[in-house]
């Protein structure tokens, strides 16, 4: 059975099972539980150039079938990350794919220009969309002009294959979709988490330190399959889907609505071997369904004439 | 650190919305050290998506057996009491690092706030397998949370404080801890984080107190430990067992951290949940 994903300029990966920024650190940290090796790709946590110490806690809890974070890019910087896991990386079949952000653009690009041509980096996502942090996170993903800037700019510094990650707390993603691709990206990952609130207890304030976080987990699947749909439809470059996965059925649904891959995110907290089984049961699935490439359940539920962005944007502008 | 099925062998309320579990893990009890703790799953998938962390409060290598001591505070810990004997949940552990005892403390002063039983329990057992005197004072807000004698080992001395002076001590386990800082070698604590900062700021000013004289090295200051090291556990007079929502628990998604001294912050699931109380950053601004 063919799993192998081409998401452009060199970057194939082994399966379409990859495990999604901020929930699998550097990759390492689960040791034997999991066999990175099985995995179609790995995105790291998020980087940026200077070392960060994130927000105050607390950072997570639990929401009805999810839960919000609030981490705030804590990271050593981009230096200590190369020298730190760089060098395992190089040794693993699986592509890690480093998630870069910035404050600027300028920021951006440097993180870019250090990962550039560094053993074991197969690829860049850029986060363009974090919800959780003040300059620098989610307004370069609001706004088609500002994200195409910044997905311009790292292009022109490095031949890294580019992913860019897109938000949910938007208007209407088609144009920003565009925008991105027109810039140079390879593909597209869909969504980032959608910025929310919890309490704590006695109502007195919000329960995490930094009052917002980000909403992740199976309560915002329907959200990225709508968002997937329509920027699959949008941008002819792949997609690559985040949101909500625990089960096989939930890749199919996302390989339906027209995404290449998926990341599973949230779910590896409760289950750290879902991933390599996705992948078995992936397999399985093909098979019983008698398929020689698992490409052939790419996009079956989009319109049937798919490619042309959709007359009904309308309803999501403000 | 591995992912085992486990048996529910035993689960009792042992005070009002407090349960003791026994499972069946033979793994686990065999490679597990006192402060280390578990992230079981629950079975409910559809609306819990974390695992809940739990302290091991005991574990018994010739049995298999490993319990956990809890609260019922929602839906997740609720999940957990209705489960029936026979029963088979999954736990990832043993994680986290365990308390540290220096080889020469013969006297080991253990302090527990309400749940913080749990988490300093099993050092009770460890110490006295080893031969070691232990001495644990519990503060409870009423005689009705106070963690029953019958539960612990035979060979401790127990001493408890009650906020309203319903059994024991009428104040805070705190107010307990001056009678002992002379007896002490070593003290372990886990409870509330008031509490902890109280004993951290009590630790602080015990050597002075005591008169205890700063052997002077020849050439400098020994050079200290790392943060997160055994060696700055074990050289510390006070660890503290620290408490924090958790994600992942294996060090992964850095939901979990306290401040540390050094500016960096420490994952509880990772550096912890064991600190030397001079690696806490107590006046920090985070808590």
């Amino acid at each position: 059975m063919d799993l192998s994903v081409d998401l452009g300029r060199g970057l194939v990966l082994p399966n379409p099972i990859l495990v999604a920024s901020g929930t699998f650190g550097y990759g390492i940290e689960y040791g034997d539980v999991v066999d990175v090796d099985r995995l179609g790709g790995i995105c790291c946590k998020g980087t940026t150039l200077k070392a960060r110490i994130g927000n105050p806690t607390p950072r997570v809890t639990e929401t009805p079938g999810g839960m919000l974070n609030s981490i705030g890019l804590q990271n050593p910087g981009v230096d200590a990350v190369i020298e730190k896991y760089a060098g395992t990386w190089a040794t693993w079949k699986s592509p890690v794919i480093v998630n870069v952000a910035g404050e600027s653009v300028e920021d951006y690009v440097e993180v870019a220009r250090r990962l550039d041509g560094v053993p074991g980096v197969a690829g860049i996502e850029l986060n363009i969309s974090c919800p959780n942090v003040g300059a620098g996170g989610l307004q370069f993903a609001i706004d088609a002009g500002a994200a195409g800037e910044v997905t311009g700019a790292v292009r022109r510094a490095t031949d890294l294959p580019l992913l860019v990650k897109l938000s949910p707390n938007v208007s209407d993603i088609r144009p920003i979709a565009r925008a991105i691709a027109d810039a140079g990206a390879d593909a597209l990952t869909a969504i980032n988490t959608l910025s929310g609130i919890a309490l704590a207890p006695g109502r007195e304030r919000p329960l995490l330190g930094n009052i917002y976080g980000g909403l992740s987990g199976p309560a915002v699947k329907p959200v990225a399959l709508r968002v997937v749909y329509e920027a699959a439809q949008a941008v002819k470059i792949p997609v690559v889907a985040i949101g909500g996965v625990t089960e096989l059925a939930d890749v199919l649904d996302f390989l339906a609505v027209g995404a290449v891959a998926v990341q599973v995110g949230t779910a590896i907290f409760a289950d750290p071997t879902l991933p390599e089984r996705l992948v078995d049961e992936l397999t399985e699935e093909c098979g019983r369904r008698g398929l020689t490439a698992y490409r052939e359940l790419i996009g079956t539920a989009l319109p049937k004439k798919a490619g042309r962005p959709s007359s009904k944007g309308v309803e999501y502008r403000p | 650190m591995r992912l085992a099925g486990a048996e529910l062998v035993e689960s009792r309320e042992i005070l009002p919305g407090q349960w003791i579990q026994a499972y069946h893990a033979p793994g686990l009890a065999r490679g597990s050290r006192a402060g280390q703790f578990v992230h079981a799953r629950p079975g409910d998938f559809s609306g819990l998506i974390l695992r809940r962390p739990f302290s091991l409060n005991t574990a018994d290598p010739a049995t298999g057996i490993v319990t956990i001591h809890f609260r019922v505070i929602g839906r997740g810990t609720g999940w957990f009491t209705r489960l029936r004997p026979g029963d088979e949940i999954d736990l990832l552990g043993p994680l986290g690092r365990p308390f540290e005892v220096d080889p020469r403390s013969q006297h080991l002063l253990l302090v527990a706030g309400g749940l913080g039983m749990a988490g300093v329990r099993m050092l009770a057992d460890e110490a006295i397998r080893d031969g070691r005197r232990v001495t644990l004072l519990f503060g409870a807000a009423s005689a009705r949370e106070v963690y029953p004698s019958s539960l612990l080992p035979d060979e401790i001395e127990y001493v408890v404080a009650t906020d309203d002076g319903s059994l024991g001590h009428h104040g805070y386990v705190t107010d307990l801890v001056a009678d002992y800082e002379s007896w002490a070698d070593q003290a372990f604590a886990c409870g509330p984080l008031p509490m902890l900062a109280a004993l951290a700021r009590l630790a602080a000013g015990r050597r002075e107190r005591l008169g205890v004289a700063k052997l002077g090295r020849k050439r400098g200051a020994r050079k200290a430990a790392p943060v997160g090291s055994p060696a700055a556990r074990r050289k510390a007079f006070l660890q503290v067992s620290m408490e924090q929502n958790m994600g992942c628990a294996v060090g992964a998604c850095l939901g979990c951290v306290v401040m540390s001294t050094s500016g960096v912050p420490q994952r509880v699931c990772r550096e912890g949940p064991v600190f030397a109380t001079e690696e806490i950053a107590w006046d920090g601004a985070w808590s």
